[in-house]
């Protein structure tokens, strides 16, 4: 059979199976449905409007406006080729090694080479869709700030076809060749090593702001320094340079400079297919292969081999021993959840990806970038915000499917004598201690490089806390609310996985709940920062009294937040048939 | 029709396969035993071209797997201890999607799959998903498209487990029926009166070595018992346990 009889027979199964999950939303809950519709429009419209006000306002910049402009597209392609090149790894990874309908295909008449080909274009459109949807509205408000006919938006359209290939490409080679070269556990442990010198580099590479006296002077020095931050994503050899350059081009003129990197795009692309082409049949199938067979680079040391090594965990065992007040059962099922988190790659290096970029934000800021201690306040409240928003989508995530993914195992929890109780209580703190700890630093430094007052530091370290174990309340509740054990005979199969259940209705009414609860007690907090900001002064004993009261409510809707969701999740499985 | 030579493979500090000599010829139903670990389900993905063989080769059909891997799957169908299926699709889609995979137009694939559903009792399943199908319904589906393009050689992991007595005779007969007719049936299984109910020979693997191979009464009179395999069986993988250097492989 042939690539293109192959492809075509397999977009025939993906176009039926796509077919099928679109009518079986109308099986679905109109709120889910409504919601999940009210957030695209909400992010369509917010989106729009946002980045037009952001363009408007750059363009009135005296004599800068039109180079700031640029730079902001220069730059946001440049992350965005980064974000699709991850993406495309991470996915590709699970998709090209892990799939099982990977492993069939190679048991039929097809070549190995069509199979990565198929599997590689299939992990690019995963990959990227929902990139290109954050990118819409950008564009759109592009095009409007640059008063542009209707054919513009149609030329970039074109132009993002080739950009999103050559990452997807790319990710798919580097898959390939750290699968078929690194043993699984040097490239775990590669990954880790990537991402501290990654995180390092940036911590000493990257300048921070600063700033002049005078307050023009100081506006042009942050200018300039700006531009020269971002003088990165101006590599001529970088895909995301040829995006932006085309788009501004269109934008801005000449016409033919835009064409002209649409054809580098699309050659460049044409050129990574063929790379993967040629690759993928000298090394694909010998990838796969040595990959369910635990060989690779250096797999002759000892170090790398389990069975040969003392192993590592026991250290954990060791270290949740040494806690008092810990029932065994409490150890094992902790110690079970961290190992199982950890042995997943794709589980944990998301979570790093997550807090490495909020870590590395927070440890870029300065308070002299902000002008004012008041800003820099204002600052470090939209950190905590930032915090909260990523915890909410790390707990959604990974904490939300934790009930559902015990599935078939449950019978052993859930008839241990500890009781399910226990089980959704140990879940609770140990996500409600993990992200707390991660949160705590991360605010932390913040409140330490922006140089918070002690009042504001207290209150917003203790609200990351709260927050930590309310977002956790909420998703183990909700979790073992909703729980996803699978439908039929798919209860009994492996290949249930977290995204799966999370996409689901909980997963969507967690993150909603989520959002609601981080909006009230950023809400409830911005009041207090408002009358500071807005100059209000109080004395010092009704100022105390203020904050004290703020966080009392603070706390009392995280009690709720807790308790509601943990209560309802206890009766659940209280009563649950097994 | 399948043939290894010194087939070996190893597994880090493992070695799970060694040495394999095996020549099946035509039309043989040859239950592969052996306990759990013992290096079966590794042995069948060499012999599909899942895992490239540390040394040594397996050729299907005259085909080696390694060099000629299209043209050896031709002939083979493989049905593994987890089968794939598309979950959204109906029973008779994915026959069809598997038909055309192996060449065969589509009509053709549609008849045959119909005569398949009605031997694998498989016609009430029509019109439904298969991701809301029972565990034995799924395992005949699974079996069903792999007997579609009439493979000359049948590759099958654990078949019977989930299957309900009526579903099983109905396997059981199905595949006998094929072997006559010239399929050659590679059957890995742990329950032991299938392979002493439906194979012409029988070989045990315990801990990577082939320590027997020959019909019933070959096994027996190596092991030195009577009756049913069962006693073979133990007797003969008790010994590779307890001598574990180097067991000949009777045939």
């Amino acid at each position: 059979m042939n690539t293109r009889e192959l492809f075509r027979l397999l977009l025939w199964v993906t176009g039926r199976m796509l077919l099928r999950r679109t009518m079986a939303l109308r099986q679905q809950s109109t709120l889910m449905l409504t919601v999940i519709a009210l957030f695209v429009l909400a992010y369509g419209v917010g989106g729009y409007f946002s980045f037009l006000w952001g363009f408007e306002h750059l363009s009135r910049f005296p004599g800068l406006g039109g180079v700031l402009i640029e730079r902001v597209l220069y730059v946001f392609f440049a992350f965005l080729l980064l974000m699709l090149v991850i993406s495309n790894m991470v996915i590709g990874y699970s998709a090209l090694f892990k799939s099982s309908e990977t492993q069939w295909l190679l048991t039929l008449p097809v070549r190995a080479a069509d199979v990565f080909a198929w599997k590689t274009a299939e992990t690019t459109v995963l990959a990227s869709w929902a990139f290109l949807f954050l990118a819409t509205p950008l564009m759109l408000a592009y095009g409007a700030a640059q008063e542009m006919p209707f054919s513009f938006y149609l030329r970039i359209a074109l132009l993002f076809i080739p950009f999103i290939i050559i990452p997807g490409a790319v990710g798919g080679l580097i898959v390939l060749f750290v699968t078929r070269y690194l043993h699984r556990r040097l490239f775990k442990w590669s990954l880790m090593a990537i991402g501290v010198v990654a995180l390092l580099g940036a911590t000493f590479f990257l300048r921070p702001l600063e700033s002049a006296d005078n307050e023009s002077v100081q506006m042009m020095e942050t200018v300039n320094q700006l531009l020269r931050g971002s003088r990165l994503a101006l590599q001529p050899l970088l895909p995301s340079y040829w995006v932006a350059a085309g788009v501004v081009a269109w934008g801005e003129g000449p016409v033919w400079k835009g064409n002209f990197f649409l054809v580098l795009l699309i050659s460049n692309a044409l050129m990574a297919g063929y790379a993967c082409t040629v690759f993928s049949r000298w090394v694909f199938y010998d990838g796969w292969s040595r990959n369910h067979s635990q060989e690779g680079f250096l797999s002759g040391l000892k170090w790398l081999d389990r069975s040969a090594r003392p192993q590592p965990v026991k250290w954990l065992d060791r270290l949740l021993g040494m806690l008092p007040g810990l029932q065994p059962w409490t150890r094992a099922l902790v110690a079970k959840d961290l190992r199982v988190f950890w042995r997943d790659t794709s589980q944990w290096s998301q979570f790093v990806i997550f807090f490495g970029l909020l870590g590395l934000y927070v440890i870029n800021l300065r308070p002299s970038a902000f002008g004012s201690p008041v800003w820099s306040m204002f600052v470090a409240f939209l950190s905590m915000g930032a915090t909260a928003l990523t915890s909410a989508t790390l707990t959604t995530r990974f904490v939300f499917p934790q009930f559902s993914l015990e599935g078939r195992r449950l019978w052993i929890v859930g008839l241990a004598p500890c009781g399910l109780k226990h089980v959704l209580y140990e879940k609770f703190w140990l996500s409600s201690v993990v992200t707390s700890v991660v949160t705590l630093a991360l605010m932390m430094i913040s409140a330490y490089r922006l140089k918070l007052p002690g009042w504001m530091t207290l209150l917003f370290g203790a609200t990351t806390v709260l927050m930590s174990f309310g977002l956790s309340g909420i998703a183990v509740g909700i979790g073992a609310l909703f729980p996803h054990f699978g439908s039929g005979a798919s209860v009994m199969r492996r290949d249930d996985n977290p995204a799966k259940i999370v996409s689901g209705f909980g997963g969507t009414f967690c993150f909603v709940m989520s959002l609601v609860y981080i909006l009230i007690v950023m809400g409830i907090e911005a009041w207090p920062l408002y009358t500071h900001l807005t100059g209000t002064t109080f004395t010092g004993y009704w100022w105390l009294t203020i904050v004290i009261a703020v966080w009392s409510v603070v706390m009392f809707v995280s009690l709720v937040a807790i308790t509601v969701p943990m209560r309802l999740a206890v009766r659940r499985v209280e009563s649950l048939e097994m | 029709m399948i043939r290894t030579d010194k087939l070996t493979k190893q597994f880090a500090d493992l070695t799970a396969v060694k040495a394999l000599d095996l020549d099946i010829p035509q039309g043989e139903f040859f239950a592969f035993l052996g306990p759990n670990g013992a290096g079966k389900t590794t042995t069948i993905k060499l012999l599909v071209g899942l895992l490239k063989p540390t040394s040594g080769r397996a050729i299907v059909g005259g085909f080696d797997i390694q060099q000629d891997p299209v043209a050896a799957r031709k002939l083979i169908s493989y049905v593994p201890d987890l089968p794939f299926l598309y979950e959204k699709l109906e029973p008779l889609e994915f026959m069809l999607f598997v038909g055309q995979l192996y060449g065969m137009d589509r009509k053709q694939a549609e008849r045959s799959s119909l005569e398949l559903f009605e031997r694998f009792q498989l016609d009430a399943t029509r019109g439904q998903l298969i991701e809301n199908l029972s565990h034995g319904t799924r395992q005949r589906v699974v079996l069903a498209s792999a007997l579609l393009h009439d493979p000359k050689v049948l590759i099958i992991d654990e078949p019977m487990v989930g299957l309900d007595p009526r579903s099983a005779r109905v396997v059981k007969d199905v595949l006998k029926e094929r072997s006559r007719a010239g399929t050659t049936v590679f059957l890995s299984t742990h329950i032991l009166y299938i392979a002493e109910e439906l194979a012409d020979r029988i070989g045990i693997l315990s801990r990577g070595k082939l320590i027997a191979v020959g019909s019933m009464d070959q096994l027996r009179a190596a092991a030195g018992k009577v009756g049913a395999l069962e006693e073979t069986f133990l007797a003969l993988t008790q010994e590779s346990v307890e001598a574990p250097a180097e067991t000949p492989a009777g045939s």
